[in-house]
């Protein structure tokens, strides 16, 4: 029998691939798993400027990966507690693996590909 | 929901992680690189028929798994296909589908999949018909 499920998971799942579709977000969503964090912490691990965090995570906070918690002046993001949260920190977890190696094979062969 | 769309939105469920890459190298190149080691993992041992033993090691982590399916490239320029499970103590069971594919101009299609099923029953538990075997395939049951 196929199993139930319910139209709001396909729905969410949509928007989370959507959301996961940049490297980036997918980095701060691994980053943001391990712990919760500022936009300003989570800029000083990556080569990208706090104006970009800030707007990757809007994003994944739209895509209801992470959640905002107002704490002072800043605010710290944290990864959504949902069932789905599992099966998005794998794939970001993965596929981050898999960029890892991919890169990694065709930094062998850079220079001899016209892009 | 239709009832259509049902079966799509099954599939869809399964966690999967797909990556695609074109190298300027022969299938028999890539194949050699991406079943060596460094690449899957820093070590890389495993028997490349159906139901081989597999084991990876990057540093202090290992783990290990079974091929369900090898087709090494019968020359430098023909397809070739890898599908194995693999798992440890910290990560359960997934299994990856790598395809490559002859290009025109000599250059190979890479194409990766990583999928975790909702549900895997203990991989280890369940024993595997012998290797060679036409039906042999993923010993596992996926259930929402």
């Amino acid at each position: 029998m196929t199993p139930q499920l319910s139209p709001d998971v396909s729905a969410r799942a949509d928007a989370v691939f959507t959301a996961l579709a940049d490297p980036n977000r997918r980095r701060l969503l691994a980053a943001v798993s391990s712990s919760p964090a500022t936009a300003t912490e989570l800029a000083d691990g990556l080569p990208i400027t706090r104006q970009a965090v800030v707007k990757h995570l809007a994003a994944l906070a739209d895509a209801g990966l992470l959640e905002r918690e107002r704490q002072g002046r800043e605010v710290r993001y944290r990864v959504t507690p949902e069932p789905l949260s599992d099966a998005v920190g794998w794939m970001a977890e993965v596929g981050g693996q898999w960029d890892e190696r991919l890169s990694a094979l065709a930094s062998r062969y850079r220079g001899e590909m016209p892009k | 929901m239709a009832q259509d769309d049902v079966r799509q939105d099954v599939v869809s469920e399964d966690e999967s992680v797909e990556r695609e890459l074109v190298i300027p190298a022969t299938v028999a190149e890539v194949w050699d690189i991406v079943t060596g080691d460094g690449w899957l993992a820093e070590e890389v041992s495993f028997e490349l028929v159906p139901g081989g033993e597999a084991r990876f090691s990057t540093g202090t982590s290992t783990r290990t798994g079974w091929i369900e399916e090898a087709e090494a490239p019968e020359n430098p320029d023909r397809a070739a296909r890898l599908v194995f499970w693999w798992e440890n103590e910290r990560e359960s069971a997934s299994r990856v589908e790598l395809v490559l594919e002859p290009e025109e101009d000599g250059a190979t299609h890479l194409w990766v999949s990583e999928t975790r099923p909702l549900e895997v029953l203990d991989l280890r538990g369940i024993p595997l018909p012998g290797s060679g075997s036409a039906s042999y395939g993923p010993a596992l049951l996926a259930v929402a």
